[in-house]
């Protein structure tokens, strides 16, 4: 029998490598990713169910849960329908600053969220490059749902466009060429000949910048006012409840947050196959 | 063959979670504010529990009776310089309590303030608590006064004086309860020394929080030995059944906190009820209710015998014996602790 290794043994038989690869994955994933999820689920159950839904149904959590929903949902319809009108300029047309227009709408996301906040305050604010000229008239931007949608917008601003702007890059012209050689419109062209193309990209671009606007907190808590009840996202309300030594309040607005997050990449990862096209 | 954008399946889930979405795309209504009042009050951190649980109802029920009205408050609480740079930056409060004077001083330069507050009672403190040190439960690390704070293996938690007032209530109680000693012993407030201990102590600081609240769930979720902070916290932490000890240190300071009108954000229509609220904080009913939640009352010392849990403190001083936040603020914080601790640390 040779005593020499064959050198197909890594693609029959038995390959160590791949439990063994398998296997270093997970455990590096335990004390990154598991444990930390984990122990949120394990910690906000922990005094039993029934004070697990008294946190989960406190008025102001179900308003910071509502609030967040609200705020996300809105930042994430303008960003969506900028990124398609964004991605669809600058793939389509070469100017002067072109590059330099794509650099800046990626900017946002290198941005601590902290800095963008006092930014957004800095401009808007009451005080404000443009805020003091806007508060004579009653017209006060900071501190309301407004300004949350505001800092969601500036700070998820590249996501569904970098989602969205490869697919057109990609795309092949001809059909579109084509649909204009019979005689479609620009717009009856975009609708029904490159629209369908882009749903992939638009509705995983929309989940995307959905998840991330619900988990921000950096921008919100500045511009917000952070008032319970009223400006006070779940995020922010996670906080305010850790900083009051209510862990267990925190920790089942935590979990919510979680299972939704899950929920959003559960509905991305299943439904690629709708969402590919051929 | 591309599959048509109307595929059923696929349509009927996107269509199901657009719907959801748009379900929870109108924002959530406010509280109702038909036919009431509505006061704004940012407060730093430790203000929360009695507030909300004493003196609100308390004015409530005494405004509704009087004037058929009824009171609702909006609140929000964080580190007493948070609290003023948020005012600074035009949130809409239209009271604010502070844990230090220098920050209702900031607000005043600001334009925010533009009454005195010293002409309130009490010249605007509305309560009191002394500095002390919390520890587990057993004192394993048997601290007994600030000094022993900086023995090695000490780990202590202190809130950042940067954004905390509590933190520099604390550095004042280190610092002066040094000066005061050793003032006790020779005469001569020794200098040298209580800039030695205070350097010694901060060598042990393990985490510096953003403020008393902060440092306190800290220390309550198992980090660090030792806490500074009010007295109050330590209380109401043993009264949620949390295993501490509190050592009172033989010399510390009584931290006096001001409440101020943020006269730019109150309408004329405003005014007396938040004039009302004001002197509503020096009433016996609501002094009272300071005590309850283990604040001192400044009105009436009786009152504060009224809590038997307060422990008793040999050397007490306040911000005067600096000679006022004025002097205490760049001689101590700034060139003390700011220049020759935290920075040679």
């Amino acid at each position: 029998m040779s005593t020499n290794i064959s050198p197909m043994r890594h693609v029959r038989g038995f390959d160590v490598a791949r439990p063994f690869s398998i296997g270093m994955l997970v455990i590096i994933m335990m004390p990154l990713v598991f444990l930390p999820l984990a122990s949120i689920f394990i910690f906000g159950t922990s005094k039993g169910l029934t004070s697990f839904w008294a946190a989960l149904t406190a008025s102001e959590a179900i308003f910071a849960l509502k609030l967040s929903m609200a705020t996300s949902f809105w930042a994430t319809m303008f960003n969506v329908i900028f990124g398609l009108f964004a991605a669809y300029v600058l793939s389509r047309y070469n100017f002067w600053g072109r590059n330099a227009l794509i650099v800046t709408i990626s900017l946002p996301t290198a941005i601590p969220t902290a800095v963008a906040g006092f930014a957004l305050l800095l401009l808007w604010g009451p005080y404000g490059t443009l805020g003091r000229f806007l508060a004579p008239q009653g017209v006060q931007i900071m501190f309301t749902a407004g300004a949350i949608i505001l800092a969601n917008i500036f700070v998820t601003f590249p996501l569904a466009f970098g989602v969205i702007k490869p697919v057109f890059d990609t795309m092949s012209r001809s059909l579109e060429e084509a649909s204009a050689t019979i005689g479609a419109t620009r717009w009856q062209t975009f609708w029904h000949v490159t629209l369908p193309s882009l749903r992939g990209a638009i509705v995983s671009g929309a989940l995307l910048t959905f998840a991330r606007a619900v988990g921000e907190f950096g921008s919100t808590i500045l511009v917000s006012g952070n008032l319970a009840g009223r400006t006070q996202t779940a995020p922010l309300y996670i906080f305010a409840k850790f900083n009051e030594g209510q862990i267990e309040a925190a920790n089942a607005i935590a979990i919510v947050l979680a299972l939704f997050s899950f929920l959003i990449f559960s509905v991305l990862f299943f439904a690629r196959d709708w969402l590919d096209v051929e | 063959m591309r599959k048509s954008i109307f595929n059923r399946g696929g349509f009927l889930a996107i269509g199901l979670l657009l719907l959801a979405l748009l379900a929870g795309s109108c924002l959530p209504k406010l509280p109702a504010e038909s036919g009431g009042a509505n006061i704004t009050l940012y407060g730093f951190s430790i203000m929360k529990e009695s507030l909300e649980k004493s003196i609100y109802p308390g004015f409530s029920a005494k405004w509704k009776t009087e004037h058929g009205v009824d009171v609702r408050f909006t609140s929000s609480f964080a580190g007493s310089e948070t609290v003023t740079n948020q005012i600074l930056q035009g949130v809409n409060a239209e009271i604010a309590i502070l844990s230090i004077e220098r920050d209702a001083e900031r607000l005043r330069q600001g334009g925010f303030v533009t009454s005195d507050w010293h002409a309130f009672p009490n010249k605007g403190i509305i309560n009191k608590t002394p500095f002390v040190i919390l520890v587990r439960q057993g004192n394993p690390k048997g601290i007994h006064d600030f000094p022993d704070l900086a023995k090695p293996g000490v780990r202590l938690i202190h809130p950042d004086p940067v954004s905390s007032g509590g933190a520099q209530w604390s550095v004042l109680a280190i610092y002066g309860s040094e000066l005061v000693k050793s003032e006790k012993q020779t005469g001569e407030p020794d200098q040298s020394h209580a800039l030695q201990t205070l350097r010694a102590i901060w060598h042990n600081v393990i985490s510096t929080p953003g403020s008393a609240r902060e440092a306190r769930t800290q220390f309550e979720t198992g980090f660090g030995d030792a806490l500074v902070t009010y007295e109050l916290e330590g209380l109401l932490m043993k009264q949620s059944g949390t295993p501490v000890e509190i050592i009172v240190p033989q010399a510390t300071i009584f931290s006096e906190h001001p409440a101020v009108v943020i006269d730019r954000n109150v309408s004329a229509a405003k005014r007396p009820i938040v004039d009302a609220f004001m002197q509503y904080l020096w009433s016996e009913e609501s002094q009272r209710g300071f005590v309850k939640y283990h604040f001192y009352s400044i009105t009436n010392n009786a009152l504060s015998e009224e809590n038997k849990e307060f422990g008793h403190i040999d050397l007490p001083f306040t911000i005067d014996y600096f000679g006022g936040w004025g002097k205490a603020y760049p001689q101590v914080i700034e060139r003390i602790f700011r220049d020759q601790v935290q920075r040679r640390k």
